[in-house]
């Protein structure tokens, strides 16, 4: 009981540090990612085939330095296209990681994985501990992140991408730069992803590509849409109750007779974009809304206007 | 072998040629790419799969079942989601045209479990000629996209329902002051798009086996199709389709058949590099 | 001179657009157009002036249906038309050309032209007769059909406008800025054809940043300052040197 405890937390965490990831990107910058499951496909193997080689350390700084490199060229090539754009790029992204996974044996261990990846602190470690020790590193890398991300947001960086997310134009006319801001918070974005990556092939010593489907994206939407766009407490808590209502349902298989577990997934995976769909018309603030005014209040957007 | 492959490729590209063509004309008029497309396909699939194994019909009644159901489908999801959200702007209706695609997936997922389906069919011998070998299913595909694009060119060049598809995607507030209602064009784009992606997800349902992610994996290749003919311009993507269905066959001369899927995405980086507006110069759909 | 209310009910069946009470804006700012009244005779100019962001063309849009109405009504003919869509107010006889893009440019001149009337049911007058009347008014658009309309000179897309609006027969034509764009010379060709139309018995409401030009044709001028009406007066009682005082508000 305590180790699934320990596991719930856990993933709690990962779902959180992937949130407030997206939460950067696309609350905070507008810039939808729909590749998150293949930034934090690629952070987790970064790691997994770096860390036997550099150690732990160096092997997490490396997920979250390539997934921040990657994420800042698909952001180079989009950012002067329409929305639009970014995420088709993105998506594509997340296919060619998940092809390359499997097919890159050599360096991936195709559908097979990697296993035996190394925990932090694995050498000194008292026996028994391993499970205490990975739950305070990643809340420990949770806290991090998410005071990080509110040093962002209340920085002049994020009050400038605000103001860009809400109009590009006006914020580029009073002499922001625009294209320089977004591509930075996008590889900000990625780099934590790619730290959530690593954090999940840490806890699970083991990563084979079918652990990172496009699910993971839709979690991540799922809790930034809840959570309020741009506000990282209402996202931690979006991500808390959205992984907790879906560990909840996995014993909705005792409770409703005759569904089968392709079926219970299926539903499971359906109320998540039923989720998306409906807090985005009926709470489009989200759970918590974020604190400042906005720009789009003053300047209505094009469409209303013609 | 390269003539074989060029023939596949033609083929794979009449297929794409329809659901990137759905997603051209919905973005014109709508201004956000619908990512639920792959989704419908998979259900055009399914339903069609349900007409004519579960119910015994013949397939060409079981194709038109798939048409007329991802149609209906298309237009629940306008009005349930796609209208309510459409002053909102395009980020949230492409967030929440991802959430559609996982309702829909998921639902064929419910009824029909993850095990890989085919129609009932009898199989019939390829033809061969020269050496190269075209098999029956490619025959109607070829035949049923063709006629499909032919009757789809003349509605939009010819028609005053096209006239008005065409004004809405060029200037919505100025088709309203002509008396073309926005919102009908938008509902009759929806259900026409999504006959032809049901269609699409037939013809998919004869060259490989139904599940519920069939969808999914042809996602990239009409996104890229969409984009490499100037997303909102029909013909664009049409010409998109036939391409990238030649360089995804084609590409197995040099690349293992493993990273085909590669192509597609490799194409759509390639034109972002050098040619964002898509080869078939549509308006430019800069910020 | 002062602001004159209209009192639209005992003048409102001989009224070809009656206004009032008019309030407007955009999204959750505020009323941009701001209680604006106004009665039109039939087949007369009124030509709205005033200046940069006073609400003159929100005004204009917001009697077209393209910016939500908050409060008033607009009546065309007698009839209230306030709750109507954009494209049901065209069929009830408001005709409206806008200031930019207000031509198809993918579309051919046969198209704009075709498209401007095949949406129209219920709509009288608006057949083959119509058709002529309008081409009459503007030859040389029969001259080339298939040309892609975006491939016009500015004067020869406000023509193509002006006519795809008169195809619905409308009884209210409204102008937003067509002089906006165009040469001196084809400002008074444009200015030519406004005249012609009313010839044909239509009213026109014409919003005009060139005021020398709408001066020239208007029967009515009236002043629209911050989204209110300050002045309503004949054309011929006013001069120039008097406006600019009354755009500051001076005479209000």
């Amino acid at each position: 009981m305590i180790s699934y405890l320990v596991t719930v937390v856990i993933l709690v965490a990962i779902a959180a540090l992937v949130g407030l990831a997206l939460n950067l990107q696309w609350g905070l910058a507008g810039l939808v990612n729909f590749g998150v499951a293949g930034f934090v496909a690629l952070g987790a193997y970064t790691l997994a085939i770096s860390a036997p080689h550099v150690g732990w350390l160096a092997g997490l700084a490396l997920s979250a330095a390539v997934c921040a490199g990657l994420s800042m060229l698909l952001s180079l090539l989009t950012i002067r296209l329409e929305e639009n754009y970014l995420a088709i790029v993105t998506i594509g992204f997340a296919e060619i990681v998940r092809i390359l996974l499997l097919n890159l044996g050599d360096l991936t261990g195709g559908a097979l994985g990697i296993a035996d990846i190394p925990r932090p602190f694995a050498g000194v470690t008292p026996a028994g501990w391993g499970d205490a020790v990975i739950l305070a590193f990643a809340l420990g890398l949770v806290v991090i992140v998410f005071a990080f991300s509110e040093a962002l947001v209340r920085s002049p960086f994020g009050r400038a991408l605000r103001a860009v997310r809400d109009d590009a134009t006006a914020a580029a006319a009073l002499g922001k730069p625009v294209l320089a801001l977004r591509v930075r918070a996008f590889a900000i974005g990625g780099a934590i992803m790619g730290l959530a990556g690593a954090l999940h092939a840490f806890f699970l010593t083991y990563i084979d590509p079918s652990q990172f489907t496009p699910i993971i994206t839709a979690y991540a939407f799922m809790a930034v849409i809840a959570g309020g766009r741009g506000s990282n407490l209402g996202l931690v808590l979006g991500a808390g109750s959205i992984m907790l209502i879906l560990e909840a349902t996995r014993f909705l298989k005792d409770v409703i007779p005759g569904v089968d577990g392709v079926q219970l997934s299926a539903l499971r995976l359906g109320m998540i974009g039923v989720g998306i769909v409906l807090l985005l018309i009926l709470r489009p603030e989200g759970l918590v809304s974020e604190p400042k005014r906005r720009f789009a209040d003053f300047f209505p957007p094009e469409s209303e206007k013609a | 072998m390269a003539l074989q492959l060029f023939i596949n490729g033609l083929v794979t590209g009449l297929l794409l040629a329809l659901p990137a063509l759905a997603l051209t004309l919905v973005f014109g008029i709508l201004r956000f790419a619908n990512f639920a497309v792959g989704a419908f396909l998979t259900l055009g699939a399914y339903a069609a799969y349900t007409a004519n194994v579960v119910l015994g019909l013949p397939l060409p009644i079981a194709a038109a079942v798939a048409a007329a159901t991802v149609a209906l489908a298309s237009l629940i999801a306008d009005a349930l989601v796609f209208e309510r959200l459409r002053m909102r702007g395009s980020i949230t209706l492409l967030v929440a045209s991802m959430g559609v695609s996982l309702v829909v997936e998921n639902i064929c997922r419910f009824i029909f479990g993850n095990a890989a389906r085919s129609f009932d069919l009898a199989v019939a011998r390829p033809i061969r000629w020269n050496g190269l070998r075209i098999n029956h299913e490619q025959l109607i595909t070829a035949g049923v996209v063709v006629i499909a694009l032919v009757l789809l060119h003349l509605l939009i060049t010819a028609s005053p329902l096209g006239r008005a598809m065409r004004a809405v995607a060029d200037n919505a507030s100025l088709a309203a002051v002509r008396g073309v209602e926005r919102r009908t064009i938008a509902r009759i784009t929806f259900a026409l798009t999504g006959a032809l992606i049901g269609l699409a997800g037939v013809l998919a349902g004869l060259d490989r086996a139904i599940d519920p992610l069939m969808g999914w994996n042809y996602q990239i290749p009409i996104f890229a199709a969409a984009i490499l003919g100037g997303l909102g311009s029909p013909i664009g993507a049409v010409a998109g389709a036939l391409l990238i269905g030649v360089a995804e066959e084609m590409s197995a001369l040099i690349l293992p058949v493993s990273f085909r899927q590669i192509v597609s995405f490799g194409v759509i980086l390639l034109l972002l590099l050098f040619r964002a507006n898509g080869l078939f110069g549509a308006k430019a759909i800069r910020k | 001179m002062s602001a004159r209310p209209c009192d639209p009910k005992a003048e409102e069946l001989s009224l070809a657009l009656a206004v009032s009470g008019l309030r407007a804006g955009y999204g959750r700012g505020g009323d941009i157009v701001c209680g604006i009244d106004l009665a039109q005779k039939a087949e007369s100019i009124v030509a709205v002036i005033g200046p940069n962001g006073s609400g003159k063309s929100s005004f204009i849009k917001t009697i077209a249906g393209l910016v939500p109405t908050r409060a008033g009504t607009v009546a065309v003919t007698g009839r209230d038309i306030t709750t109507l869509s954009p494209a049901r107010r065209v069929a009830s006889g408001l005709a409206y050309v806008p200031q930019e893009a207000n031509i198809f440019a993918t579309l051919t001149i046969a198209e704009n032209l075709k498209l401007a009337t095949e949406f129209l049911r219920g709509r009288a007058g608006v057949g083959p007769e119509q058709r002529e009347k309008v081409l009459d008014l503007f030859p040389e658009l029969r001259l080339r059909p298939r040309t892609l309309a975006g491939n016009l000179s500015g004067g020869q897309r406000q023509m193509l406008a002006f006519a795809c609006a008169l195809l619905a027969n409308p009884e209210v034509l409204l102008l937003d800025e067509p002089s906006a764009g165009l040469s001196p010379k084809i400002v008074g060709e444009t200015m030519e054809a406004v005249v012609r139309v009313r010839e044909a018995g239509v009213t026109v409401l014409l919003v005009e940043q060139n005021v020398a030009a709408a001066l020239g044709i208007a029967d009515e001028v009236v002043v629209l300052v911050a989204g209110r009406l300050t002045l309503r007066a004949s054309a011929a009682d006013i001069r120039q040197a008097d406006l600019a005082g009354l755009f500051f508000g001076k005479a209000a």
